[in-house]
């Protein structure tokens, strides 16, 4: 019992990866350029929902959306301001970008908000389910379930939409899309704000039951990264199944070896998984 | 290299800066920007030289501080002595993750760097022996000579300018051999280094050896000069960005880069320490994190590049 | 044989874009792969180099059976290559471009900076020796791509289009210098989209169509098999043949 507890945790917990990865991923797929603020991006779409409940009284109905709105415009200032430019330049150029990025992103926020960790109240979304003797706070079912519906949505708005095909045809092929009237720099900006868009809401929905502090992006970055390499870079439902996966082994190693180790545990599997299949677990070469 | 006369100028100059200025907090700096260079060129040989860009050199910067400090508080060694002890444990650690990691294309490459070096974070951050989250204290007073402890920084400064001259010798020789044009191939392009028949995997495997054990003799220097290491100060992701930082603002591939971007950077990093105190290490991070945005921004390839066009002519476009 | 590939398959998934190949080319001469777009011409060309591993059949070179070689090995035993796209190293002067393939026959600094001049002399390009390589264009790029194959002292030269992108007036400088390295005696191996290189270059020509072998022999009788005209889907040949 104790087990289906700590795994359905872990499976709400890893929708809400899945549903943030999604975002890293588009990106990564469309550019092939990785955002180390990722996970930084999340952690500012925390600290928006905490700061619209504590300061303007607004509840989640109000902060998710307003989170995401955010945070997309975020994304496509990045994009025109930084990723633009530097997707031109030679690697090192990339991974400084987003890096200065991050860092600039991460010590703001500790300098503005100090080290300080602060959280919403717990009951914000309503209490603790009991369902048969699994007990599941309705935070965590909020956001799980919701990240599970966004992210799936966004797969939709990929596969059957005519943004989305002239999203894919841009990642396809830039030169190609450009001929059929496609302008590629519009279509990697608008990617740009999905992606940081879907930080935003998936930061919001982790504020109802987790901490925030400045430095919790960090390790979501990394656990980003994870999730795309598992998944297969550009690939939403690899994301998906990765995000549900990673989130399962951590809460299931929380409990087994320790809450310290959990993430030893994940880089280890990745770095494992990376060594056997280059190319990640889902992807194709 | 039509620049020496500039370069004895400018090592003249670092050789007297202890003797210029009379204040024990600029001697200091001039100290630490010496370590931040041997640091950042170690570094240098791999990201720079090879264009390997590793997030993940904290591993061996951190192996270095705490073999050092581990033979002192096991053994009663001196901690200079953990240096060797250092360096064999990250060219250990470099083979065993970059024989599989080479393998891997850009970005993966990266990640698969910063996740090891967390990986190794974590653990030392758990083990007793290493301190766990505590960390690792030197001798508190200085027993014989050998345990390098001095309260005055001019001792370390020329200890770390002989270490540096060492390594850039070292590369500037490696440069202009064999391995100096395989390297920059490999930094080309894979593909077309193989064909050509450049062992593409073995000569990776060298620059990070090469690279992995003067990270370690930095890590041990550190850690000799400060006395006091923990999971962060010695293995943190910040280690790791850090060398990448200062390498790619002077310019990574290049021999001095690296050491021109440790005297921008350390000065910067130690002044806004000191006016703000504790809680510096925020604004000298917001000021890195813009410094680097920026440089990725406007000039890519860091200050040497600026430099060759100011004192190469533009060669113009040829057929 | 000097060089002998025998059943080459190479399948991606389900497709095969090489069914079965076969290839023979003896010392000296200058052997043509032609064929429409997508026919697997590059792919073999890409198993013969080393760089790509073929799912089934051997590739011998020099009586060695180099089919799962790498493409280190290839280089070693004398077989160079240049690539469709010039992948030139773009941080390097145009002669420390060629300098590293003579690395792989002359280890110090100076023999191999001899050689590297030797060969841009060769190739006409030693008033570019110290241009940074980044300035060059495509004709450039392609000649000290070829500049840099030769460096390696190779007995065999796999030039993948060596020709494509290049101006009427810089194809014809293009063959004379294809003509002249084949006067140093090596073997030479082209594949290419212009007919009129082929015609006017190789002794042979063996087309590739779906993957196989269609036709092979003088090429201006290859130009007249109806079997590869068919392959052509006509049009492209007819106009060339005018």
């Amino acid at each position: 019992m104790i087990l289906l507890q700590v795994t359905v945790s872990g499976l709400l917990m890893g929708s809400v990866y899945a549903l943030f990865s999604s975002g890293l991923t588009l990106i990564w797929g469309m550019m092939n350029v990785v955002n180390f603020a990722h996970g930084d991006f999340v952690m500012l779409a925390m600290y928006a929902a905490f700061f619209a409940f504590t300061l303007l009284k607004l509840g989640p109905i109000f902060f998710i959306p307003g989170a995401a709105a955010i945070l997309f415009v975020l994304g496509v200032v990045v994009y025109l301001g930084l990723v633009r430019h530097v997707a031109k330049g030679p690697m090192l150029a990339q991974i400084l970008g987003t890096f200065g990025l991050a860092l600039v992103l991460r010590y703001a926020a500790f300098w503005a908000f100090t080290a300080n960790f602060v959280s919403l109240p717990s009951n914000l979304a309503g209490g603790t389910f009991d369902f048969y003797g699994l007990r599941i706070e309705a935070s965590r079912l909020l956001a799980g379930v919701l990240a599970l519906v966004i992210t799936t949505g966004m797969h939709l708005v990929l596969t059957r939409t005519a943004l989305g095909s002239r999203l894919l045809a841009v990642a396809e092929d830039r030169n190609a899309a450009m001929l059929m009237g496609i302008r590629p720099d519009r279509m990697q900006a608008v990617a740009w704000g999905i992606g940081a868009a879907s930080t935003g809401v998936a930061g919001a929905l982790i504020a109802l039951f987790f901490y925030v502090s400045p430095t919790v992006g960090e390790s979501l970055s990394l656990i980003a990264f994870v999730v795309v390499c598992l998944g297969g870079f550009g690939s939403v439902p690899g994301a998906l199944i990765a995000g549900l996966g990673i989130g399962v082994i951590q809460a299931l190693s929380a409990y087994l070896i320790g809450a310290v180790y959990q993430d030893v545990i994940v880089y280890s599997l990745f770095l494992l998984v990376l060594w056997v299949r280059p190319q990640g677990l889902m992807g194709t070469n | 290299m039509k620049q020496w006369p500039l370069v004895l100028i400018g090592f003249l100059f670092i050789a007297a800066w202890p003797l210029l200025v009379d204040d024990v907090f600029l001697q200091r700096v001039g100290a630490l920007v010496l370590l931040a260079a041997i640091s950042a060129s170690a570094w240098n040989l791999l990201g720079g030289y090879a264009g390997q860009v590793s997030v993940g050199h904290a591993v061996y910067f951190g192996a270095g501080a705490y073999a050092s400090l581990v033979v002192y508080t096991e053994l009663g060694w001196p901690p200079i002595a953990g240096a060797p002890v250092g360096v064999a444990v990250s060219l250990a650690i470099a083979a065993l993750i970059g024989t599989p990691t080479f393998r891997l294309r850009g970005h993966y490459f990266s990640m698969a760097t910063i996740a090891a070096a967390e990986l190794f974070r974590i653990l030392a951050a758990n083990w007793p022996l290493l301190g766990a989250a505590v960390g690792l204290m030197g001798p508190p007073v200085p027993r014989t000579v050998a345990d390098l402890s001095f309260l005055s920084p001019i001792p370390y400064h020329y200890l770390f300018l002989a270490v540096l001259v060492v390594l850039l010798t070292l590369t500037w020789k490696m440069q202009r051999s064999r391995m100096g044009y395989y390297l920059a191939a490999i930094r080309g392009g894979d593909r077309a280094a193989r064909s050509l028949g450049v062992p593409v995997l073995r000569y990776k495997l060298y620059a990070l050896l090469l690279s992995a054990g003067f990270t370690s003799i930095a890590g041990s220097l550190y850690a000799v000069m400060v006395g006091f290491i923990d999971p962060d100060s010695a293995l943190g992701i910040l280690i790791s960005v850090k060398l990448l930082i200062i390498a790619a603002l002077g310019g990574a591939g290049t021999l001095f880069g690296p050491l021109v971007g440790a005297m921008i950077l350390i000065p910067l990093e130690e002044t806004t320490n000191a006016m703000f105190g504790g809680g510096g290490t925020g604004i000298t991070f917001i000021v890195y994190g813009a410094i680097i945005l920026l440089v990725a921004r406007f000039q890519p390839r860091g200050i040497a590049a600026l430099w060759e066009a100011i004192t190469t002519r533009r060669a113009s476009r040829v057929p | 044989m000097f060089l002998e590939a025998r059943g080459i398959i190479k399948a991606f998934g389900a497709f095969r874009a090489v069914d079965g190949a076969d290839l023979d080319v003896t010392q000296g001469e200058i052997v043509g792969l032609i064929g429409p777009n997508g026919a697997g011409k590059s792919t073999f060309f890409n198993c013969l180099a080393g760089d790509a591993e073929p799912t089934a059949g051997t590739i011998r070179f020099l009586d060695r059976d180099v089919t799962n070689a790498t493409p280190e090995v290839h280089a070693r035993l004398g077989m160079a290559r240049t690539f469709q796209v010039p992948v030139t190293f773009e941080d390097m002067t145009v002669v420390e471009n060629v300098m590293v393939g003579a690395f792989l026959r002359h280890h110090h600094r100076a023999g191999a900076m001899r050689k590297a001049e030797e060969v841009l002399e060769f190739t006409g390009l030693s008033h570019l020796a110290g241009s940074p390589a980044r300035s060059l264009g495509t004709p450039g790029r392609k000649r000290l791509e070829i500049a840099r194959a030769l460096a390696t002292e190779p007995r065999l030269l796999l030039l993948d289009e060596a020709l494509a992108g290049l101006t009427p007036a810089e194809v014809r400088l293009a063959i004379e210098l294809v003509r002249r390295i084949k006067g140093l005696g090596i073997t030479i191996v082209i594949v290419e989209h212009i007919m009129e290189v082929i015609l006017s270059l190789a002794e042979r020509a063996v087309v590739f169509h779906q993957g196989k072998v269609i036709a092979q022999g003088a090429p201006r009788a290859v130009v007249d098999d109806p079997a590869v005209i068919a392959a052509y889907l006509g049009h492209h040949m007819k106009r060339v043949r005018m």
